[in-house]
């Protein structure tokens, strides 16, 4: 798959804008020929999506049906209200936003703060302790999550209650700062031209507000894409979250999902209303944010260079 | 590079750092430290005692046939899942780089990929390849093709976890290379335009090597993730079918909770952790040459 | 540029007000509590009605004994395990834990794993009354490790509609193997993509033990009585080979499903005529008028018309003594006859106890609530042997699965099969 299939119809085209219509070309769609692109490629990325709400809106005798019913005979919105009312998803819904939040809060800002030192700054036992980050990745979970129990119960009983055994503070701090967040920040703040650093500093400037002050804001498409990734991955885990929870009111919304998976025997329709409704607080707020990975030329300050 | 402020850069550096540094260490290095204790032990999670067996575990490991396969299929589904998923993402982030009508709402529906559950994934492409009643040997037949059997053919259960994995994860390449692609200034594509650069060329010469950061990133990310694929494996093949989709970190995770030895299963992470060193090691060597950092 | 400063100290302050907020939020799970009231914690995995069922007899059990709550956790069946060993080597079991009988023997190598042979000899319990294949499982060497917590068996569900568009006679309590590979032939038609029957083939636990009662019925037996040595690779182990790989190869009557529920969807839309499964997937065939009959049996030999059973056991695990006892009170409490009895009433599950499922009148009742069912508890009294108890069972299935798969996948002779899974499971158990 390459960029090729672009349709060259055409005029220059500039990846990062929109097309530009040459005059070597000698008709016009009335819309952007890249639909014809997007529209097969959503259609294959959403599919299993379209499945999903589609069997949270069935009858459960409809949902027990292979292949699956596309078109259902029968709807049923109720599923939705049952669902909610199967087990406390209030509650659920408030502790997986809690600590979604804070994570993704303490992210941006203690990975900006590591990335960017990563990125710019020459310091003894920089390169180990990058490997050392890095090789954090490498052991799967399965193998450390004892190990991380024992910590956590530790802490929880010699530090501070609230990041313990079944506390959500338990769920945030492991993640509070990830390799992935500080690996992709390092990335993309070497993408930066150091002109403007270099000349905020020569002004004077400390190293803290350069990075506040010109960094952040030139990457915000990063800290978008950052809070967004963060924000999926901590409202979407499982495994910590089984293993450290051990009380009914502290559970998260995955947990909760699981409620709906028996040993022998799956409701479907409940537990796909509840992955809609579990999904669309994500969609809304990646829908709302996308807006900035797009920026405009006069915030890259580079109109005039 | 400024000089002369280096003993503040020092303690600048260390100063920014230190807070992810602790919780990453104490969360995910101390465990790794255990982990590799582990590994040198005799453990059955079931009794306290935990005799140190040296390196018998390892020299199991080189023995059995079937941590043999898991290696294979381990870097065979790597080796097509990576590039796959960053080929995708990349021509993906290309098409929705723009401001044309619904575009929002195409890029939300790639995120969606990403947000979706694994077990409403692995259904779905379940019954997608389903051998009697799927949509794709439906597909197939149209060109003549016979009905394959997918996930009961050990042959090709392993292709149908790559591009299921596929589907899965090129919504992260393209959230990741929209992001990258607003640091391609656009006055260079254009510059590239005006000396006569078709758009392919310009992308090749302009565009492609200023995304390369964000390629060494999804590289090495996808890479290290391909290697210890778990999830889309224990929510549809099982392994099977006979060990054709058993992974390492699979195997492991049978080792250990169901089979109850877990030394045995610290030592494949810890041989799976090498392997993946090396790997991602070679990626930033070869990295340096190609990666193209504006500063 | 000071809007996005702005926005970091915000989101500072937010991180600290949220840790001030977790700091006053979160509960503590189980507590022996203030002014005598006992808490104890159990992890179970009921979905559904078994979960309304099941917190209606928790609020009975707290009202008739004040001061004891019982504080429970949902967690899937098939994760306990990992919640359970990891809590363990935190230190931190639950008080009660529904784990997999499969389980059994090794669960019960856990310290914290309460003895309960002296409890189950208590006058009231009448231990005998529990089946013979769940008493097998809950005991390891000799040591009671765990209660009772559900038992099933295996059975064969058919579809009435499609036998009778086919011209067969459905299934008899006498019928045989050779009938039901006949029968399944018949059923099958390529053309409307309709099998006659299906297997379930992930290669784990699920595909050997719908191939053990085969073996059984065939007269073998799966080790030598002393469980050290293979003892399937026999004429009975071939002849239930071989009737697999006739369906499943031969005929092609036999759908596979590696997925391990697409089965019970295709059955309920009526694109499969049999199927051997459990009383569990009942409830999942509203659109079939659907028979239950016991397994066939293999003509001239002794296995008869048995059938495999799958009970799981509630595990106690010491915390400490008050604790024990009261989660032992509970527990007896709820596997008491007028509990089972009303678990089995309300959910469709079947009575863990004999003397509730001999009840005509309970019987009855669950067949109106859920037709077939009856047969399924009568099929109970067909379980006549459990599978090896021993700490190596694990090991020896993941050779089983895959010396089944692949003979359902073709790729192997039956006998091949057999020779070379015999010798692998001679060496598993020699290695301890």
């Amino acid at each position: 798959m390459t960029a090729t299939s672009a349709p060259a119809r055409g005029g220059v085209r500039s990846p990062a804008g929109g097309a530009v219509r040459g005059a070597r070309r000698r008709w016009r769609l009335p819309f952007s020929p890249w639909h014809l692109v997007l529209i097969p490629a959503t259609i294959v990325l959403i599919f299993p999506f379209v499945w999903l709400v589609i069997t949270s809106v069935e009858t459960p005798a409809e949902a027990l049906h292979f292949p699956p019913v596309l078109v259902p005979h029968q709807l049923r919105l109720a599923n939705y209200p049952d669902a909610l009312h199967s087990a406390p998803f209030g509650r659920f819904f408030v502790n997986s936003a809690i600590v979604a939040v804070v994570t993704v809060l303490s992210n941006l800002v203690l990975c900006s703060l590591a990335g960017y030192a990563f990125a710019r700054f020459r310091f003894l036992g920089r390169t180990a302790l990058f490997a050392v980050i890095m090789a954090t990745l490498m052991v799967p979970f399965q193998v450390t999550m004892i190990p991380q129990f024992i910590i956590t119960k530790w802490l929880g009983v010699h530090v501070l209650a609230a990041v313990g055994i079944n506390h959500i503070g338990a769920l945030i701090l492991p993640n509070a700062a990830t390799a992935f967040g500080i690996f992709f920040l390092r990335q993309f703040f070497r993408t930066l031209p150091l002109e403007y650093e270099e000349s905020a500093r020569v002004d004077g400037a400390s190293r803290l507000t350069v990075l506040i002050r010109i960094v952040l804001p030139l990457a915000t498409p990063a800290l978008a894409t950052l809070a967004a990734l963060t924000f999926l991955d901590s409202w979407n885990n499982f495994l910590w979250p089984l293993i450290a929870i051990t009380s009914t009111n502290q559970m998260t919304l995955p947990l909760g999902l699981a409620t709906f998976q028996g040993a022998h025997q799956t409701e479907w329709t409940l537990l796909m209303a509840a992955n809609v409704m579990s999904l669309v607080p994500m969609l809304c707020i990646f829908f709302l944010a996308q807006r900035y990975f797009i920026r405009s030329v006069a915030a890259t300050g580079l109109a005039g260079t | 590079m400024r000089r002369g402020f280096v003993s503040s850069e020092q303690f600048t550096g260390w100063a920014f750092v230190t807070p992810a540094a602790v919780i990453i260490g104490l969360f995910g290095a101390a465990p790794i430290v255990w982990s590799a204790v582990m590994s040198f032990q005799k453990n059955n999670l079931l009794t306290p005692s935990t005799p140190f067996v040296g390196t018998a575990n390892y020299r199991q490991l080189a023995h059995d046939p079937v941590v043999a396969q898991a290696i294979q299929h381990t870097l065979i589904y790597t080796a097509l899942f990576v590039p796959g998923t960053m080929a995708a993402g990349l021509f993906l982030a290309v098409a929705m780089n723009r401001k044309i009508r619904f575009i929002s709402f195409y890029r939300t529906a790639a995120y969606a990929t990403v947000a979706i559950s694994t077990i409403s994934e692995a259904i779905v492409f379940i019954w997608l390849f389903d051998p009697s009643y799927g949509v794709i040997n439906y597909f197939l037949s149209w060109f003549g093709v016979p009905p394959q059997q997918f996930i009961n053919s050990p042959s090709q259960a392993l292709y149908v976890i790559v591009i299921m994995t596929i589907w899965g994860w090129t919504g992260f390449s393209v959230v990741i290379y929209l992001a990258a692609l607003q640091g391609v200034p656009q006055h260079l594509t254009e510059a590239a335009a005006i000396d006569g650069a078709g758009p392919w060329q310009a992308f090749r010469r302009v565009t492609l090597p200023l995304l390369s950061p964000a390629s060494l990133f999804l590289a090495v990310w996808l890479t290290i993730n391909a290697l210890q694929l778990f999830d889309e494996v224990y929510l549809s093949t099982q392994g099977g079918p006979l060990n054709a989709t058993t992974v390492l970190v699979y195997y492991l995770y049978i080792q250990a909770f169901q089979q109850f030895n877990f030394g045995y299963a610290s030592a494949i992470a810890y041989f799976l952790f090498l392997v993946i060193i090396v790997i991602t090691v070679i990626q930033f060597r070869v990295g340096r040459r190609f990666t193209y950092y504006r500063s | 540029m000071a809007a996005i400063s702005k926005a970091y100290l915000a989101g500072l302050l937010a991180v600290l007000t949220g840790t001030a907020v977790l700091a006053g939020c979160g509960t503590d799970s189980t507590s022996s509590g203030g002014g005598g009231s006992q808490t104890i914690q159990i992890w179970e995995g009921y979905t559904a009605v078994e979960a309304k069922t099941f917190s209606h007899m928790v609020a009975q059990y707290e009202a008739q004994h004040p001061g004891q709550k019982v504080s429970p956790l949902f967690v899937n069946n098939d994760n306990t395990l990992q919640k359970v060993l990891t809590a363990v080597r935190g230190g931190s079991p639950p008080d009660i834990a529904y784990l997999y009988g499969s389980w059994a023997p090794n669960v019960a190598q856990i310290p914290q794993v309460v003895n309960l042979t002296q409890v189950v000899k208590r006058p009231n319990v009448n231990w005998d009354d529990f089946w013979t294949g769940e008493r097998a499982v809950a005991t390891v060497n000799g040591r009671v490790i765990g209660i009772p917590a559900v038992v099933d068996n295996l059975a064969v569900v058919y579809n009435k509609t499609l036998f009778a568009k086919a011209g067969l006679q459905p299934p008899g309590p006498d019928w045989t193997w050779q009938e039901f590979v006949a029968d399944a032939k018949k059923l099958t038609n390529p053309a409307i993509k309709q099998f006659g029957t299906a297997y379930v083939t992930p290669g784990t636990e699920d595909t050997v033990w719908h191939w053990e009662p085969l073996l059984w019925e065939a007269g073998g037996q799966l080790l030598t009585p002393d469980n050290k040595k293979a003892a399937f690779d026999s004429p009975a182990g071939l002849a239930s080979l071989n009737t697999l790989r006739t369906m499943a190869v031969a005929d092609k009557s036999m759908y596979l499903d590696p997925s391990d529920s697409a089965y019970g969807n295709l059955f309920n839309s009526g694109k499969i005529g049999m199927l051997v499964t459990g009383p569990w997937d009942l409830s999942s065939f509203p659109d079939v008028k659907y028979g239950v009959q016991v397994m066939p049996a293999y003509p001239g030999t002794s296995g008869g018309h048995q059938t495999i059973s799958g009970p799981d056991n509630w595990v106690i695990f010491n915390n400490s003594p008050a604790r024990v006892a009261a989660a032992e009170q509970f527990l007896l409490w709820y596997t008491a006859p007028a509990q089972v009895k009303y678990f089995a009433e309300h959910t469709g599950n079947l009575p863990t106890r004999q003397s509730v499922g001999d009840s005509a009148a309970v019987s009855q009742q669950m067949n109106t609530a859920l037709p077939g069912i009856s047969t399924f508890i009568s099929n109970l009294g067909n379980v006549q042997q459990a599978r090896p108890q021993i700490p190596q069972y694990p090991k020896i299935s993941t050779i089983l699965g895959n010396m089944v798969v692949s003979v359902l996948l073709g790729k192997s002779q039956p006998q091949a099969a057999l020779t070379a899974a015999a010798q692998q499971v001679d060496q598993a158990l020699a290695a301890g």
